[in-house]
C-alpha cells in the first residue's frame, strides 16, 4: 500500500513538474525559448551519442554526420529545392531508418578498430560527409545550403514558432529518454557495459561484441538522425557549415562534462555547455577557449563528469517516493 | 557429451607451442592437466575456448566442431572458461556480471523487455533469481549489488566462475582457480568444484598447486614441451618415472648440472684460497 502511494506521489510530482515546464515555456520570450529549444537538441544528441561513448566506451568523433543526414533528410525531402513536400512524421520515420543504415553502415568497416584509432576513423567519417555534402551540387546545393524548407507539421499542428518547437522536442527528448533509460537497464545495456569493461571477456561470455556495438551505433545514429530532422524543420536551412568537427565535439563535451554514461548528466551538461555561452556572448570569441578550459577542468577535478553515475533516473524516481 | 582434441597444433611462428596433442575429456569427472612452465597447459584451454587459432587437428564439442568459430560463438556451444588473470566487468555490480553471460539466451526478449513493462519486470526478476542462485552455491549473494572491482581477491576468483556457470555450459575450463588463493580459500574451491560435479558438465582444471590436483582430480593429463606425456589417475601419475623426469629434468640432464655446479664451487673456491694468500702476503711485504 505504502508502495502504491509512493508512486501516486511520484507519479504526481512529475505531472506537477511537466504542467510547470509546459505552461512556463509559454511566459519566456522567443530568444529565451530558442536557447531552450538548443538546449533540449543536444540533450538529444548526447542522449545518443551516450550509447556509443558512454554505455559502450567506444569514442564516437564524427557523430554529426549523422545529424547532418537526417537534416538533409527534411531539407530534400520537403524543400522547393527537390520540389518534394513529404510530411514531417514521415520524413522522421524515415530519417531515423536512413541514420540506423548509417550507422550500421559505418559500423561494419570500423567496428575492428577500438580507442584511438576508432576515434580517428570516427573523425575522419564525420569530415568525409560534410565534404560530401559541401560538393555534392546538383543534389544538396553544395555550400550554399538548402533554403526556403517547408514548415513542420505533426498530426494537424504546425510548429513554427520556438514555443511549438520547445513542445516538440520536449516530447521527443522524453520518449528518447524512456526509451535509452529502458536500453541501459535491458539485458543489451548490460552487453554494452560488458563490451566497455572487456571486451574478450565479453566475448568469452558469449557476447557477440560486434553486433551489440553495431546496435549501438545504429541506435545513436538513428537518435541523431531525428534531432537532424528536427533542426532542419526549426532553422529551415541547411547548409554544410552546421556539421563541422566542432559541432562533434560539442556533443562529446555534453556527454563528458555531464558524465559518461549517465542520462541525467547528459542534462546537465548540455544546459552547461549551451546556457554558459548565451550568458558570456559579449566574449563569444573565447567560447572555445572557455570550452577548453572546462574540459580540462572537469577531467582535474570531476573525471566522471558533473553528474555522478549513482544519481540515475532511478534515483530520482526514489527520491520522488516511487518504491 | 564430450570435449575432443584431435591432433591438436599450435605454432607461434618458429615455436611449435602444441604439437599434436589428441585428448579426450568425458563429463561427469573432473580432469587437469598438469606440467612445467611453458609446457602448453594455458595454450590449450586459449585454442578450446577461441582465443588462439588451431595450426592443425580440431576441437570439437559433444560431436560438434568448435575449433575455428568465433569466440562467442564457442561460448554459445557450451564452453565456459576462466581466465590466468582475473578478468571481470569491474564497474558493474556482482550480478551484473552473471547477468552479462545470459545476454545469448536472453537477447531475443528484447522487445518485451524495452516496450513491455509488465514483460520487463518478469524477465528481469527471473534473471536476477537465476543469477543470485548461482551466486548462493558460491557465497556471493550478499555482495550482489556491489561493484565486482571492490570485491577481496578470493571473492573474485569465485566470481569468475559463477559468471563461467550461469548459462549452464556442457564444458567448463578453469584456469589456474587456485593460483593467489590461502590454503583455506584453496580448501573452499575443492569442496566448490567437486560439489559442480555433474554427468553433464566436463571440467577441465590447469593448476599448478599439485595437493589440490591429486585430491580433486579423477584423471590428470601431464603436458611436457608441447606434447601429452602421460594421463591417467593421481596415483599413477604420481607412480611415472616419465613425469618425475618431465618435472626434475632426465637423469643424464641432471648429471650435467650437478658437475657444472660442482665445477663452479671448485673454481670459487680455488679463487678464494689466491685471495686469502694474496691477503696474507701484503703485511709481509709492506
Amino acid at each position: 500500500m505504502a508502495a502504491l502511494a509512493g508512486r501516486v506521489r511520484a507519479t504526481a510530482i512529475l505531472i506537477v513538474a511537466a504542467a510547470a515546464i509546459v505552461w512556463g515555456a509559454s511566459l519566456l520570450p522567443n530568444y529565451e525559448l530558442r536557447v531552450l529549444d538548443s538546449v533540449l537538441l543536444y540533450v538529444l544528441l548526447a542522449m545518443g551519442l551516450n550509447i556509443v561513448v558512454g554505455y559502450c566506451g567506444l569514442l564516437d568523433l564524427g557523430f554529426i554526420a549523422f545529424y547532418a543526414v537526417g537534416a538533409y533528410s527534411y531539407a530534400l525531402l520537403a524543400s522547393p529545392h527537390t520540389e518534394l513536400h513529404w510530411p514531417f512524421g514521415a520524413v522522421l520515420v524515415v530519417a531515423a531508418l536512413l541514420g540506423l543504415g548509417a550507422g550500421v553502415l559505418l559500423g561494419i568497416p570500423v567496428l575492428r578498430l577500438r580507442g584511438d584509432y576508432l576515434a580517428i576513423v570516427t573523425l575522419g567519417f564525420g569530415e568525409i560527409i560534410r565534404v560530401v555534402i559541401n560538393n555534392a551540387d546538383a543534389l544538396t546545393n553544395g555550400p550554399k545550403g538548402i533554403s526556403r524548407i517547408y514548415r513542420a507539421t505533426l498530426f494537424g499542428w504546425t510548429i513554427a514558432t520556438p514555443l511549438d518547437f520547445f513542445y516538440l522536442l520536449l516530447g521527443v527528448c522524453a520518449i528518447c529518454f524512456m526509451i535509452v533509460w529502458r536500453l541501459e537497464r535491458s539485458i543489451l545495456g548490460k552487453a554494452w557495459a560488458a563490451v566497455r569493461e572487456d571486451q574478450d571477456a565479453a566475448r568469452g561470455v558469449g557476447v557477440d561484441t560486434t553486433f551489440v556495438k553495431l546496435c549501438a551505433f545504429g541506435l545513436s545514429a538513428m537518435i541523431g538522425s531525428v534531432a537532424g530532422v528536427i533542426f532542419a524543420a526549426f532553422q529551415r536551412f541547411v547548409s554544410p557549415e552546421s556539421f563541422v568537427f566542432q559541432e562533434s565535439l560539442l556533443v562529446v563535451l555534453v556527454v563528458v562534462v555531464g558524465g559518461l554514461g549517465n542520462l541525467l548528466g547528459v542534462i546537465v551538461g548540455a544546459t552547461v555547455l549551451i546556457v554558459l555561452p548565451e550568458l558570456l556572448r559579449e566574449y563569444a570569441q573565447y567560447r572555445m577557449l572557455i570550452y577548453g578550459l572546462m574540459l580540462v577542468g572537469i577531467v582535474l577535478v570531476r573525471p566522471r563528469g558533473l553528474v555522478p553515475k549513482r544519481f540515475d533516473p532511478a534515483w530520482l524516481m526514489v527520491r520522488l517516493g516511487w518504491r | 557429451m564430450t570435449l575432443i582434441f584431435e591432433n591438436v597444433g599450435k605454432r607461434f611462428g618458429a615455436l611449435t607451442a602444441i604439437d599434436g596433442v589428441s585428448m579426450r575429456f568425458e563429463p561427469g569427472l573432473i580432469y587437469s592437466i598438469i606440467g612445467p612452465n611453458g609446457a602448453g597447459k594455458s595454450t590449450l584451454i586459449n585454442m578450446a575456448a577461441g582465443s588462439y587459432s588451431l595450426s592443425s587437428g580440431r576441437i570439437a564439442l559433444d560431436g560438434r566442431t568448435i575449433s575455428g568459430l568465433p569466440k562467442h560463438a564457442i561460448a554459445r556451444a557450451g564452453l565456459a572458461r576462466t581466465y590466468q588473470n582475473i578478468r571481470l566487468f569491474d564497474e558493474m555490480t556482482t550480478l551484473e556480471n552473471l547477468e552479462v553471460a545470459l545476454f545469448a539466451e536472453e537477447f531475443r526478449h528484447i522487445i518485451g523487455e524495452l516496450f513491455w513493462p509488465r514483460r520487463s519486470r518478469t524477465l528481469k526478476a527471473a534473471r536476477r533469481a537465476r543469477c543470485l542462485d548461482v551466486l548462493r552455491r558460491f557465497d556471493l549473494d550478499a555482495f550482489a549489488d556491489v561493484p565486482a572491482r571492490s570485491l577481496a581477491y578470493g571473492h573474485q576468483k569465485q566470481l569468475e566462475i559463477a559468471r563461467a556457470l550461469v548459462a549452464r555450459p556442457r564444458a567448463l575450463l578453469l584456469d589456474e582457480p587456485a593460483a593467489g588463493l590461502n590454503h583455506a580459500e584453496t580448501e573452499i574451491l575443492r569442496a566448490r568444484l567437486e560439489a559442480l560435479k555433474r554427468a553433464d558438465l566436463v571440467m577441465i582444471v590447469v593448476e599448478h598447486d599439485m595437493n589440490l590436483v591429486m585430491s580433486l582430480s579423477d584423471r590428470i593429463h601431464v603436458m611436457h614441451q608441447g606434447c601429452l606425456l602421460f594421463a591417467g589417475t593421481p596415483s599413477e601419475v604420481q607412480g611415472n618415472r616419465a613425469v618425475q623426469e618431465a618435472y626434475l629434468g632426465t637423469p643424464g640432464e641432471h648429471d650435467v648440472i650437478q658437475a657444472a655446479a660442482e665445477a663452479r664451487t671448485r673454481r670459487v673456491r680455488i679463487r678464494a684460497h689466491a685471495d686469502i694468500a694474496r691477503h696474507r702476503s701484503r703485511p709481509a711485504s709492506r
